[in-house]
């Protein structure tokens, strides 16, 4: 009897022990929930993701990063569930295909008490953002915006190329319309190009039809830049302008790099962002490092100076 | 017994003439007075010569469209097919200038290598409508999600870019042309041609239209549907091959996004051509008409500035239905 | 005399420039049955669907109950209780029996559909015409004969006062159209008028009180039935005297070779087990109740329905697998469907003429000069009679349809010919045509296989005909006994061979 009694203690008390040796065993979770990767930008973003996994991976050994890609809200939205009800995740690193519808789904992440950082698109509550780490678009626009006026000396005729109509959109476009206002730069046409090279390539063809004089051509996107270089060298009309793209695609950076005369700037937005969101969030995870609340990258003028830095030539971006 | 003398005069010269006929060409000439009062610079020939251009991938694709929709059936994968082929092609050409040089023959292999996937793709449509009796609608939905997703897969979600030193010699075959007329608008010209002789004077034009028009008498009048069936989609397959040839050099990549919704345009331009979608009657030359107005749209909107470019899609619209009704409220009234 | 319950008056009728009706009388009084007779063209189907709210007349009055009306469409004359019976179906293929009837005029319990009165309803209607249909299958999935029975109850089911049938019979076997008499009878003791539309004369004696006949757009002649026999009918429709319907039957010589033989046919569904032979300059009849499986053995020995059997042809055996290896075997099939399965209706008559031989006009191009004189020269050979060579098909009378789809079939230069309800739907003078037609072959050295619901035709033009029943042959009968209450015994299975379960 007393045997019993003393084997039932110390099993009991190997029960009660078992907890704490399990936790300092147990392993971190971090979802990464992002766009799929439908065209350039989104490409490089999901590299980026990986890489970053397979580095934090490395770096934390207790840390399991798992990322899930979706082609629309409504997928994105189930993904959140099941990240937290399947894998059960201690944090979470999203960027939302559109902020207001997915503003909910993530406050509801939020409630199941994970940590939450969000990229690139605010959502329409601040508050449930924990972290929150994005590109500058106003400011890219107003970036793109000075540079030209420099480079222009203040007066000659652009054309604008637009993206996707949407808020990411009018935000960059109001920002270099910003800039640029009080100069004598005239804007001769805007359409969208839908961050589609083969978009880019039809607008400026018609650009070029239309308007016999262009000084310069605001690409916004490297993308449509790239659509944009064939159609003016088509026309033969290379010398005539320069083009400014954005985003920090490897071809473009290298031609900067290469002192290209049609394209002697760029400005960042850079996919690698996702990266730094999930290496911020991993270590205040794993060593509850403080973090500050925002973390806005700059919207970098790339130039001839230092486009080495922003070369990333295995991506697919 | 002979039969009786003709009261009445055939149809045809009766007052007033064939809308539905001619449908087609009235709205494209509408248009292009549109165009000229909207930009002058619009009948540039430099205007002109881009917009058919870029009118034809679409317009060759559209031509191979215009069989299957004839024969009955439909074919949502084209769009797709052509980014994959691009892909495809790209990458062959790639790994292969290594070992070949940057000349003609690498070129030569990608072709091959296009024209041999446009078939086989061709194949797999046909085969599993014929063979595994399935419904056109559906199979190609499923190759179109098949075909998008490998090429994605392929590129890593980026961009797939062809090799600069075999760009430069690929080049010309987009951007260069005889006497001022560029290649693509040639090969469109013969591809159509071709495309006219065989729908109109062939066995095999007249098997797809009496099977588009009713299946059941074309098995009672010992005609071999699947056969003819499978043909019609190996030629779009083959057709989407030849706009993958012209296209590659434009712009030199391919990309999860490229050709997204040419299916769509190529299916309107058949339509807005005069070829009925349910089948058995088709438009070769309505379908030249419905893709170049399909690009003259967009380039019109371009060259102005008057309307908000929000409205884009509108105008597209409305202009395609209004081409549509006149076509089909003439047709009713027979 | 009462007043007529409907009546036309001096009633002319124009498509364009084409006049197709020319001051035409006609009246129908309370509970008559009135028949309305007259070639393909002759103004029937016009003047129906005038009297019926179809077409406004281009000049003349309609009356009902002696006051003059002017329909806008088929609402308001169905209003007025005058219901037309297409000769085309009117039903939706993929409803079922009791959402047709009810299309339109659907009963309702508040917001909602009242299926249980309306499957009652049709019960009821369908138990009236003897038509054990179960309401709830589907229209596409019916026999073509349950269709028509389908189509009528539709019509009965309404308010009736003047019910027009327009060829109701065409597809029905002689107990349904007894049926059809009965049905007649009783809505004739109710004071609803019938206008029957028919070219079986028979029936039209049968049953009619007075009969009414048109020609090439003009009235003829009313007369009460009793005075007027089919013959003086006919003569009246045609406007000549009626040579003999039937060329007198010729047998081929006692020892013309067999030029087609099956044995042990089986067709999955249709046929068990079924043989005859077919010898050269022979016109072999089939007859049999509708799904005796006729049509589904001719099918399956054509290679357009599985089948499993042997076949020889001239002595050798013969594989079909498809029907291009039977049109290479010089057999061709003159389908029953002829809308549906033999013309295409949406093109002109060139391409339809050529589509079966169109290889014998180019392999890879078609000469279309050569199609060009092989139309003109089909259309004189035939009698097709059209106003414009350039013509869509579907704009031909149902007899030059007949005769342009014998046209097609023929472009194969077949040796043996396989009809199907060849002279279905089709006027006297054209059944005539047809009739020598196929004599002419025979004595020419083709063979026939003829396949019919029509008793007269069997036994006028066959030299043999095989009764068929439930899938199996029940007898061949030669002769003599080449007559109709023969046939009907083999047919029903008082005689012959058993048809029910014992191996073959």
């Amino acid at each position: 009897m007393k045997l019993g009694f003393g084997l039932a203690a110390a099993v009991a008390a190997g029960l009660m022990l078992a907890p704490v040796t399990a936790s300092a065993q147990q392993k971190i979770k971090m979802g990464v929930s992002i766009p799929a990767a439908t065209h350039g930008w989104t490409g490089g973003l999901n590299w980026h993701a990986q890489q970053a996994e397979k580095k934090l991976e490395k770096q934390y050994p207790n840390l399991d990063v798992v990322i899930v890609t979706a082609r629309d809200v409504g997928r994105q939205a189930n993904d959140l569930e099941d990240l937290v009800s399947v894998q059960k995740i201690d944090a979470l690193v999203i960027l939302p295909f559109e902020s207001a519808p997915m503003t909910d789904p993530v406050r509801a992440v939020k409630q199941a008490g994970k940590f939450v950082t969000v990229v690139d698109r605010g959502l329409t509550d601040p508050s449930i953002q924990d972290l929150y780490v994005a590109g500058n678009n106003p400011q890219m626009g107003e970036v793109s915006g000075k540079y030209m006026k420099e480079k222009l000396g203040g007066k000659g005729n652009i054309v604008v190329l637009r993206g996707i109509p949407t808020v990411i959109d009018n935000q960059r476009v109001e920002g270099f319309q910003k800039a640029i206002e009080g100069s004598q730069i005239k804007v001769l046409g805007m359409q969208y190009a839908n961050w589609n090279r083969d978009d880019g390539f039809k607008v400026m063809q018609d650009f070029l039809s239309r308007f016999p004089k262009i000084d310069a051509v605001w690409a916004q996107d490297d993308d449509i830049a790239l659509g944009v270089i064939e159609a003016v060298k088509q026309a033969g009309r290379e010398k005539e302008m320069f083009i400014l793209g954005g985003a920090g695609m490897k071809d473009m950076i290298k031609r900067v790099m290469d002192k290209d005369v049609l394209v002697p700037a760029d400005v960042l937005y850079p996919p690698a962002m996702i990266a730094e969101a999930m290496e911020i969030t991993a270590k205040h995870l794993v060593e509850k490092a403080p973090i500050k609340k925002e973390y806005i990258i700059e919207a970098t003028l790339v130039t001839p100076e230092n486009a080495a830095k922003y070369y990333y030539p295995d991506s697919p971006f | 017994m002979t039969p009786s003398a003709m009261p009445e005069v055939a149809r045809k010269s009766a007052a007033g003439f064939d809308l539905k006929l001619y449908g087609p060409f009235l709205a494209l000439a509408a248009l292009i007075v549109l165009g000229t009062i909207v930009n002058p610079v619009f009948l540039s020939p430099a205007n002109i010569g881009n917009v058919l251009t870029r009118t034809a991938f679409i317009g060759i694709i559209a031509v191979g469209a215009t069989f299957v929709i004839t024969a009955g059936g439909i074919d949502l994968s084209v769009g797709s097919l052509a980014a994959f082929a691009s892909g495809v092609m790209i990458v062959v050409m790639n790994a292969l200038v290594g070992s070949m040089g940057a000349g003609v023959p690498v070129i030569l292999v990608g072709v091959l290598v296009a024209l041999g996937l446009g078939l086989a793709a061709g194949l797999v449509n046909g085969l599993l409508v014929t063979k595994g009796r399935m419904e056109a609608f559906i199979v190609t939905l499923g190759t179109m999600g098949i075909f998008r997703s490998l090429v994605t897969y392929m590129a890593d979600g980026g961009t797939l870019s062809l090799n600069s030193g075999i760009r430069t010699v690929y080049r010309p075959v987009y951007y260069g042309g005889i006497f001022g007329v560029s290649y693509p608008i040639l090969m469109f010209a013969a591809v159509a041609l071709i495309g006219a002789v065989i729908l109109y004077r062939t066995r095999f034009g007249r098997y797809c239209a009496a099977i588009g028009s009713s299946e059941d008498v074309a098995r009672y009048s010992a005609i071999n549907v699947d056969r003819v069936k499978l043909m019609a989609f190996v030629l779009q397959g083959i057709c989407v091959a030849l706009a993958v040839v012209i296209y590659v050099p434009r712009l030199g990549s391919a990309s999860a996004t490229t050709g997204l919704l040419w299916e769509l345009e190529a299916i309107a331009a058949v339509i807005i051509g005069g070829t009925m979608l349910k089948g058995g009657y088709g438009r070769i030359w309505g379908t030249v008409v419905g893709a170049v107005m399909l690009t003259l749209i967009d380039n019109i909107l371009n060259l102005t500035g008057a309307i908000s470019v929000y409205l884009n899609g509108t105008i597209q619209g409305v202009i395609i239905i209004v081409a549509v009704l006149l076509q089909r409220g003439a047709a009713a009234r027979r | 005399m009462a007043e007529p319950i409907l009546s036309a008056s001096g009633v002319t009728k124009c498509f364009g420039p084409v006049e197709v009706l020319h001051g035409v009388d006609f009246a129908v009084l309370r509970g008559e049955v009135h028949a309305l007779v007259g070639e393909n063209g002759a103004g029937k189907s016009t003047l129906m669907k005038i009297l019926s709210g179809f077409h406004p007349p281009t000049s003349g009055t309609v009356r009902v109950d002696g006051r003059p009306v002017a329909f806008a469409g088929i609402g308001p004359a169905e209003a007025l209780g005058i219901v037309l019976i297409h000769q085309e179906f009117n039903l939706a293929e993929h409803l079922t029996v009791e959402e047709n009837i009810f299309l339109g005029r659907e009963l309702r319990r508040g917001p909602f559909l009242d299926k249980r009165a309306m499957r009652e309803r049709s019960r009821a209607v369908l138990a009236e015409l003897e038509c054990p249909v179960d309401p709830d299958r589907r229209v596409r999935d019916l026999a073509v004969s349950e269709r028509q029975m389908v189509e009528i109850a539709k019509a009965v089911s309404r308010d009736v006062r003047v019910l027009i049938m327009d060829e109701p019979t065409a597809v029905l076997t002689g107990a349904e159209t007894a049926v059809l008499f009965r049905l007649i009878r009783r809505l004739q003791g109710q004071g609803v008028a019938v206008v029957y539309i028919s070219h079986k004369l028979d029936e039209v004696t049968a049953i009619s009180d007075r009969v009414t006949v048109l020609r090439d757009g003009h009235h003829v002649a009313t007369q009460p039935t009793a005075a007027l026999t089919q013959d003086a009918i006919a003569q009246l429709m045609v406007g000549r005297a009626i040579s003999d319907m039937f060329p007198p039957k010729e047998p081929p010589p006692a020892d013309a070779p067999v030029v087609l033989e099956a044995q042990g046919i089986a067709v999955p569904g249709w046929v068990r087990d079924a043989g005859f032979d077919l010898r050269r300059g022979e016109i072999l009849g089939f007859a049999g109740l509708v799904g005796a499986g006729r049509t589904e053995l001719m099918e399956g020995l054509l290679g357009l329905r599985r089948a499993s059997g042997t076949l020889r042809r001239d002595g050798r055996p013969l594989r079909v697998r498809s029907l291009d290896d039977a049109v290479e075997a010089g057999i061709a099939y003159l389908t029953e469907d002829r809308k549906g399965k033999g013309l295409l209706v949406a093109k002109r008559l060139q391409p339809n003429l050529t589509l079966l031989a169109l290889e014998r006009y180019g392999r890879v191009f078609v000469d279309e000069k050569r199609e060009a004189e092989a139309l003109e020269h089909a259309v004189g050979e035939f009698d097709i009679r059209v106003r414009s060579l350039d013509a869509l098909v579907g704009s031909l009378s149902g007899g030059n349809q007949q005769k342009l789809l014998l046209a097609k079939t023929m472009q194969v230069e077949p040796t043996i010919l396989i009809v199907d309800e060849p002279t279905r739907g089709i006027d006297i003078g054209t059944k005539s045509q047809i009739y020598h037609f196929l004599h002419d072959f025979a004595r020419r050295g083709g063979s026939v296989i003829l396949i019919s619901s029509e008793m007269p035709e069997i036994i006028g033009l066959s030299h043999r005909v095989v009764v068929m029943r439930s899938g199996v042959v029940t007898g061949i009968l030669e002769g003599d006994s080449v007559q109709e209450g023969e046939i009907v015994r083999y047919a029903t299975g008082l005689k012959g061979r058993a048809t029910q379960g014992e191996a073959a």
